[in-house]
């Protein structure tokens, strides 16, 4: 419809409204009411500028800063008392890897500073920054392999053991201090603001992790949490051999892959030999069998300790894809207003009618269950699909607060200050009465619990929800978050791998508006205005 | 960390089936202290839960140990009528469990020894046969200490009730129960009676170690956890619940945030008025002294102890924490340690596109709305609002974070969100958070034990913005659509112009 034509049912419309407010004395004038103190009406610069007023008269020696206008930057929350040396325990190819980086994408997601510290990186000046890694560890290995000097075998192996093996003494000597070392530097690393630094090594003697220990709780608040990873099930190591032998371990790039195989095999039964799993009473540990299978938790104290605990427990490597779509184009999305709850656009129907058989050709019969927000436009998007469906009010759309309804030139006409200031650090920027990014991410954690246990997912969202969430899964920087790009009718199909999650997208050829906004000031390609928020010509 | 609850036809939740938690654990290892959190917990949440007790049924049915034959607790050889009675109470309790379940129940936890690997696999197979997920929830505890203690606190004294009122103290006698049984006893002879029970058993006992049931077993409270094949929401969410709770003396106190200069708007996120500021100072002084005092009576070190502090990330509220963040050299020597924390989960209710207007306004413009608000003002869900049952949703993790909390903490929040919390406390049913009373100018002190909680309140201020008469019409009517279901629901509503005189203002 036009916005401009007005039938006469609106006139009358109006009227009525108009009568109503005459009648109730008040300021209303259509029905249902604006926001009372929405940022488009006078309402909240007038109560920002009378109230400052009586903020002089407050009693507080300095009072806090005061907010008027739209919103303001908020700080990062003070994560400074957590310092968690957690020490991985386990066999080779027993997922250790595969917890420590799940682990920390989760925890850097929620904003902690984690780091990983591999053994010997402080003698890895020398090493390729590529290599760096898996050269480490291998030598590392070699080193531990070392106890028993007849196990070794293949060319590099034959040269590590020769620079090793003919001084044991030397080699347990440099093995420890590469394992100090490198303890050392996490513990500097926290020292100097992290927050949790994960210790990969095997750690498989009694020894090796009471010198951890002994170590670690020389510092004042910091704790160690020692993380085992244990695995029966032949058909999961062999696939983390092939991973790791495929993944080409500069170990073994001389090798073909048979022999680089028979060669991890060897070294995994030499680690079996001396493997002692945690029994130490006293220590405080996880135990994870079989990726989450079976769980020990043994003095876990602490809020983030049994958070990490309890994320852990969730994991699970069955295989599957979760799906993500924005609802199809709404009607504030075609009016480029923001927030709301307004039922789709004709377009944006289309594609609600499209989608069964965009999912369906993809999933085949593999069951699926969809997730969406309480709003509107979500509920709209999946009415056709044939699957359970589960509403969650944590994947509603990022609340603007004031601005909600408002258009981004309605927000810059009213409060350009406060619209600049958004753009300078959107991620940390709260809407007054409203939400950031990160207050978004914080209401996303238990949406992310679940998506771990689950199986195949598809949610249907809203832009701002699908970047914290799409953000998680790929790792991607909280700077950028709010700039990822999630257009409307597009399903991103997630499959999450070892290392990481292999993505494909499919975009309905159904056109819809786009509500991207680049960052200002960053280069972005210069279209005419009413052009540029399609990407699809309507056929 | 909860997944919305959504219930289906059958009153149950989409997505979790029916569970049996079977405890299993020698006498006085805390299985009854873990059921009945455990039941709390999951009844906040929304939950149809119960907890079956195998003792309480038995003593309903047969009476105190005194009536019983001399081989009923004695394990090994019995006599066919013991044998016949013992099967007696354990049919019976499992047609309770059938009952619940049939009535459109969800979780059941039934708290008895079940000490044997033999009867243990008999109850699992008959209720997995139906469908039913049995989890082994197994309490061990290896400390001598600890045992003794339970045995005293749990099974032979009578708490020492000091509640505000009626209702909760009502709670507190059900959930200690099973300590009718030593009523009157001599507490010595009480305490030997029982250390032979357990004695008795811990021949027989057999750990859970069949790893074919999903199982939790609990070493010496929480200090070990190991879970196996625990899969499933409901599942995952009871294990992470048991890995948080802790028996660590501590208080929670609440108090409202100041008066803000717009009461009734959520959007405008306004800053204290200057009673709001004055109000701030007074809680201040006001939880400095009360908690000296307290630490004080139990000879706590005011060194040792750190007070926490909880608000929202609204202005109101966190404000509300300001002189807590300026202390004064006076201050310091009653609250040496405090930290303020803020956090963005605790945010009053939102009250969507009502955000601002007047009940009037609210009945004239969304008027079926307004009609399914007062029926239901716990489930009912304003359009783009939260309904206390969503609130409820988002501070669980907040919650969990209470529960796992060691040191004394001071939560600033809004009446909604201190009502959602308080009723976990306390254990309230669901249906009855939008109806409890919150007044500002009340610090409200709350102190978990192992039956449940203490909690009492301290009236300490007056001024613009405390409710004038306790729930009343006219209490907070700027901030309706947090505050009206006072109104409209349960007996706190004054009927008659009597009923108000004798509501003390």
């Amino acid at each position: 419809m036009d916005p401009t034509t007005l039938t006469t049912g609106d006139l009358a419309h109006v009227d009525d409204a108009l009568e109503d407010a005459q009648q109730s004395k008040d300021l209303l004038s259509v029905q249902p009411p604006p926001a009372m103190f929405g940022a488009g009406g006078p309402m909240l610069k007038q109560f920002d500028q009378s109230s400052a007023a009586s903020r002089m008269a407050s009693q507080a020696a300095t009072p806090p800063r005061s907010v008027v206008g739209i919103g303001n930057k908020v700080a990062k929350p003070d994560y400074s008392e957590a310092k968690i040396v957690l020490a991985m325990v386990g066999l080779p190819a027993r997922g250790k890897s595969y917890l420590s980086n799940k682990l920390m994408r989760y925890l850097k997601w929620l904003e902690y500073s984690v780091k990983v510290g591999f053994i010997g990186q402080s003698h890895c000046v020398y090493c390729h920054a590529m290599e760096f890694r898996s050269s480490t560890s291998a030598s590392y290995d070699a080193l531990e392999r070392d106890k028993k000097p007849n196990s070794l075998s293949g060319q590099r192996e034959d040269h590590t053991a020769q620079y090793f093996s003919h001084d044991n003494v030397e080699a347990t000597r440099l093995r420890d201090q590469l394992a100090t070392d490198s303890l050392e530097m996490l513990i500097q690393w926290l020292h100097d603001g992290g927050n949790v630094g994960i210790h990969d090594a095997t750690n498989s003697t009694r020894s090796r992790r009471a010198k951890i220990e002994e170590r670690v709780s020389k510092e004042k608040g910091f704790v160690t949490i020692f993380l085992e990873s244990v695995c029966d099930d032949p058909a999961i190591i062999a696939a983390n051999v092939a991973l790791k032998v495929s993944y080409g371990d500069p170990d073994y790039k001389d090798m073909s892959r048979e022999e680089a195989k028979q060669d991890f095999l060897r070294r995994i039964r030499e680690y079996e030999a001396v493997y002692e799993t945690i029994t130490e009473p006293h220590l405080s540990y996880l135990r994870i069998i079989n990726v989450g299978n079976q769980v020990t938790v043994c003095r876990i104290n602490g809020y983030l300790q049994s958070r990490i605990a309890f994320y852990l427990m969730n994991l699970h490597l069955k295989p599957r894809s979760i799906f993500f779509s924005r609802h199809g184009e709404s009607q504030y999305n075609v009016e480029g207003k923001i927030g709301g709850d307004s039922s789709l656009s004709e377009r944006g129907s289309h594609y609600a009618r499209a989608l069964p058989a965009l999912i369906t050709d993809n999933i085949g019969d593999a069951p699926l269950t969809v997730w969406t927000s309480t709003l509107q436009r979500t509920i709209q998007t999946v009415q056709h699909l044939p699957y359970n469906k589960l509403t969650w009010k944590s994947l509603d759309e990022l609340d603007a607060g004031v601005c909600d309804g408002m258009t981004y030139e309605e927000i810059e006409q009213a409060y350009p200050e406060d619209f600049a200031n958004r753009d300078e650090d959107k991620f940390n920027y709260r809407y007054r009465g409203g939400e950031s990014y990160r207050d978004v991410v914080v209401r996303l954690e238990p949406v992310i619990m679940e998506l771990e246990r689950q199986e195949n997912i598809l949610i249907i969202g809203h832009q701002a929800i699908l970047r914290c969430l799409y953000a998680y899964f790929h790792n991607l920087p909280h700077a950028d978050l709010p700039y990822i790009k999630i257009p409307l009718h597009t399903v991103i199909k997630l499959t999450p791998k070892a290392y990481g999650c292999d993505e494909e997208r499919y975009t309905l050829p159904i056109g819809a508006v786009d509500t991207h906004r680049p960052k200002p000031g960053t280069v972005q390609p210069k279209v005419p205005v009413f052009a540029g928020r399609e990407y699809f010509n309507e056929e | 960390m909860v997944a919305p609850l959504y219930t289906t036809a059958s009153g149950l939740l989409f997505h979790a089936g029916k569970i049996l938690v079977v405890t299993v654990g020698l006498p006085a290892r805390g299985k009854t202290h873990i059921s009945r959190a455990l039941e709390r917990y999951l009844r906040w949440t929304g939950v149809k839960t119960q907890v079956v007790s195998l003792g309480d049924y038995r003593r309903k049915i047969l009476g105190g140990a005194q009536k019983l034959p001399p081989d009923y607790f004695t394990l090994g050889e019995k006599s066919p009528e013991t044998v016949a009675l013992r099967k007696r109470i354990s049919d019976g309790c499992e047609q309770l469990i059938w009952d619940f379940f049939n009535s459109g129940g969800q979780v059941v936890i039934y708290d008895a020894n079940n000490g044997t690997r033999e009867r243990r696999q008999a109850l699992a197979e008959k209720f997995d046969k139906e469908g039913i997920h049995v989890i082994m929830l197994e309490s061990l505890c290896d400390n001598e200490e600890i045992i003794l203690s339970n045995i005293r606190s749990v099974k032979i004294s009578s708490p020492d009730v000091r509640l505000v009122s009626l209702r909760w103290q009502l709670i507190i006698a059900l959930i200690i129960g099973s300590s009718l049984k030593y009523r009157g006893w001599d507490p010595e002879k009480a305490v030997q009676d029982y250390y032979g029970r357990i004695r008795d058993h811990e021949a027989h006992y057999e750990p859970v170690e069949e790893t074919d049931w999903p199982y939790i077993r609990i070493v010496n409270v929480g200090e070990k956890i190991m879970v196996n094949r625990i899969h499933g929401y409901l599942q995952s969410r009871i294990v992470f619940f048991l890995m948080n709770i802790h028996n660590r003396f501590r208080t929670i106190y609440f108090a409202r945030s100041g008066q803000s200069l717009i009461e009734h708007s959520y959007k405008a996120d306004s800053d204290l008025s200057p009673p709001g500021w004055e109000y701030a100072e007074r809680l201040k002084e006001f939880v400095l002294d009360r908690r000296a005092k307290a630490l004080q009576q139990r000879g706590v070190d005011i060194e040792d102890r750190r007070l926490v502090v909880w608000t929202s990330a609204r202005r109101r509220s966190h404000h509300s924490a300001w002189p807590f963040l300026n202390l004064t050299e006076n201050d310091k020597v009653k609250l040496p340690r405090v930290k303020v924390v803020e956090k963005p989960q605790m945010s009053e209710i939102n009250p969507g596109v009502w955000d601002g207007l007047s009940p009037d306004q609210v009945r004239k413009f969304y008027p079926d709305e307004w009609e399914r608000f007062v029926r239901d003002p716990y489930a009912y869900r304003a359009p783009r609002a939260e309904s206390y049952h969503d609130l409820c949703v988002r501070l669980e993790p907040t919650l969990i974070e209470l529960e796992r909390e060691q040191e004394d903490l001071l939560i600033i929040g809004h009446a909604s969100v201190i009502r959602c919390m308080l009723a976990y406390l306390i254990g309230l049913p669901a249906s009855e958070i939008p109806a409890i009373e919150v007044a500002r100018g009340d610090l409200i002190e709350v102190v978990p034990t192992s039956y449940g909680v203490h909690s009492q309140a301290y009236h300490f201020w007056d001024g613009p913005g405390r409710s004038q008469n306790g729930g009343g019409v006219g209490k907070d009517e700027h901030n309706f659509y947090e505050n009206y279901a006072e109104d409209t629901q349960g007996k706190r509503r004054p009927q008659t112009a009597e009923a108000v005189d004798a509501i003390p203002s």
